[in-house]
């Protein structure tokens, strides 16, 4: 697949990025110089960076020039520049966790993500915005101050990886990690009109990335496309020794699973549930996007969901419980130093019954089991809308503002978070916008370790498609 | 405004004696509140756990629901 010629090479995606500096088509430093010129016209108003090692990536970069011009074999991710959320420790450098109680946290280990994507030739420009402790689905922060929606300021980013979906809409550089335990990746993906992955629950390694609940906690990229979000997890997953929660399957090669073809794949849309309140535009364009499915040869079912309510009790449990078990000395010692948002639902936690905990990791496998046999079997993919209503405004989901606005805060998420108590593998792709402008996302799961199948329906989809290609206007 | 459950005020001393954390601000309590929903959600699933369930099935059953010849 060849590079399409750009005259603004921030434009260009992650792997368009890495390709075209493999084939000689451009330099990493002008990826890099195209890049930071973005982040600095626009990132006062966006505020999706929290620290820009400018001259370090500018030296990265030269130095893979200089080895690209003598030859050297360079990894599949050269020069294409990143930034990521503010969560994965790099030995010796400060990583905030976007809190204050953190913000001069020095940690002694390096992430085995970021040690891969070194390796692979990513070049890394800094660290990035995010909800405080990765905590909310808004992107609020009151320490850094809120990132705000590319598409229309006033908008919120969706959290908690805010400066990830933020910085590659509005194309501060091609790719992000985010963090992802009720939907982290996908909400953010989704609102700021980017791709979003979510792989199989312990598909890649959690080794030196900041915890909030073990249980379902993933580690996934943010980018522009589903081929970018295949070669990224390429690089990414597979077993760690430093994480023995890491799956020890083998890792396919994504990219080759991406053929455009998807005649004959069978998507399930669970009618029920996923639906519940949601907003006309947003299923009107969500609708328009099976039809782009159904078109390529998909075949489209609507099915009866199975057991989401249990599923959705159950998953607000494990991560409310285990986030006060991580969080107790300081909800005892620096209470304060909490927003108020923060501290509030992790003050909840400490009231859940333990038996109640162990209840919902003990029903975990039983129900994955019973969501695989009633919405997988006989299909490969289940589709829904991956925020079922309309981008919220920052003012309408502050809780700091107005405990009121609780419930708005908690019903963002109510698409994404089931699909992390059943541990599948989740992708968002931008499939349109609602009538104030702000994007659409459509959500596809498959089965465990089915990452290629996502990717594939996701990558027939953008080839026919160019939501993923519109950006914003800042 | 709405009347705050009774269970609210209670829960707020169990949490203070079991892990010594205080009520930290209005949106604390307000989300306590809240979860007299979940209470009714976790009430319908009460006695769906069979005996021999426990955590680590989950683990299996990751394995067990892959896409068949993957």
């Amino acid at each position: 697949m060849n590079a399409p010629v750009s005259s603004d090479l921030a434009e260009l995606s992650m792997t368009e990025a890495a390709d075209a500096f493999a084939a000689g088509d451009i330099k990493a430093e002008a990826m890099v110089r195209a890049c930071l010129a973005r982040i600095d016209a626009h990132d006062a108003k966006v505020n999706s960076v929290i620290r820009l090692d400018r001259e370090a990536a500018l030296a990265a970069a030269a130095a893979q020039d200089k080895a690209r011009a003598g030859g050297t074999a360079l990894g599949p991710l050269a020069g294409a520049p990143m930034m990521h959320k503010d969560m994965y420790y790099r030995a010796g450098k400060v990583s905030t966790c976007g809190s204050r109680i953190r913000k001069d946290f020095v940690p002694q280990v390096t992430a085995t993500v970021l040690e891969r994507l070194d390796a692979a030739g990513a070049i890394d420009m800094g660290t990035l915005n995010m909800a405080e402790f990765a905590q909310n689905p808004t992107g609020h922060n009151a320490h850094f101050g809120h990132c705000h929606n590319p598409w229309d300021l006033a908008y919120c980013t969706g959290g908690s990886s805010s400066g990830s979906g933020a910085g590659v809409a509005a194309r501060f550089f091609t790719a992000a990690l985010g963090s992802d335990t009720g939907g982290s990746i996908r909400l953010p993906a989704t609102i700021c009109g980017v791709t979003g992955l979510k792989a199989t629950q312990t598909r890649v390694s959690r080794h030196g990335v900041m915890p909030l609940s073990f249980s379902c906690d993933n580690v996934g990229p943010l980018v522009r496309t589903a081929r970018d979000a295949a070669r990224f997890l390429k690089v990414t997953a597979g077993q760690d020794p430093k994480d023995p929660t890491s799956a020890p399957e083998d890792v396919p090669d994504y990219e080759a699973a991406l053929t455009g073809d998807i005649k004959g794949l069978r998507i399930a849309v669970c009618e029920s549930y996923f639906f519940d309140g949601a907003d006309a535009p947003v299923v009107a364009a969500f609708e328009d996007a099976l039809k782009v499915l159904a078109d390529r040869g998909a075949s489209i079912t609507r099915v009866k969901a199975p057991s989401m309510q249990a599923v959705a009790a159950y998953v607000s449990l494990v991560s409310r419980t285990e986030s006060p078990a991580i969080h107790a000395n300081w909800m005892r010692e620096y209470p304060g130093d909490y927003a108020i948002h923060l501290s509030s639902r992790i003050y909840g936690g400490f009231a859940i019954p333990g038996h109640l905990y162990i209840e919902a990791l003990s029903r975990r496998g039983p129900l994955l089991k019973q969501f695989v046999a009633e919405a997988l079997t006989g299909f490969d993919i289940v589709a829904t809308p991956t925020l079922r209503t309309r981008v919220p405004t920052l003012a309408e989901t502050d809780i700091d503002a107005d405990p009121a606005n609780w419930s708005r805060f908690m019903a963002v998420s109510a698409n994404t978070r089931p699909f992390n108590y059943l541990g599948l593998p989740t992708l968002s792709v931008p499939c349109g916008f609602d009538d104030r402008g702000l994007p659409v996302g459509l959500q596809l799961a498959a089965r465990p370790f089915a990452e290629a199948t996502v990717l594939r329906a996701g990558d027939a989809f953008q080839r026919v498609t160019d939501w993923h290609r519109k950006s914003p206007v800042l | 405004m709405p009347v705050e459950p009774e269970f609210v005020v209670p829960m707020m001393e169990a949490i203070r004696r079991w892990s010594g954390v205080s009520v930290p601000n209005a949106a604390a309590r307000h989300g306590l509140a809240d979860f007299a929903g979940l209470m009714e959600e976790l009430a319908a699933l009460r006695g769906t756990m069979v005996f021999e369930d426990e955590p680590s099935s989950f683990e299996a059953a990751l394995r067990e629901c892959r896409e068949p010849g993957q």
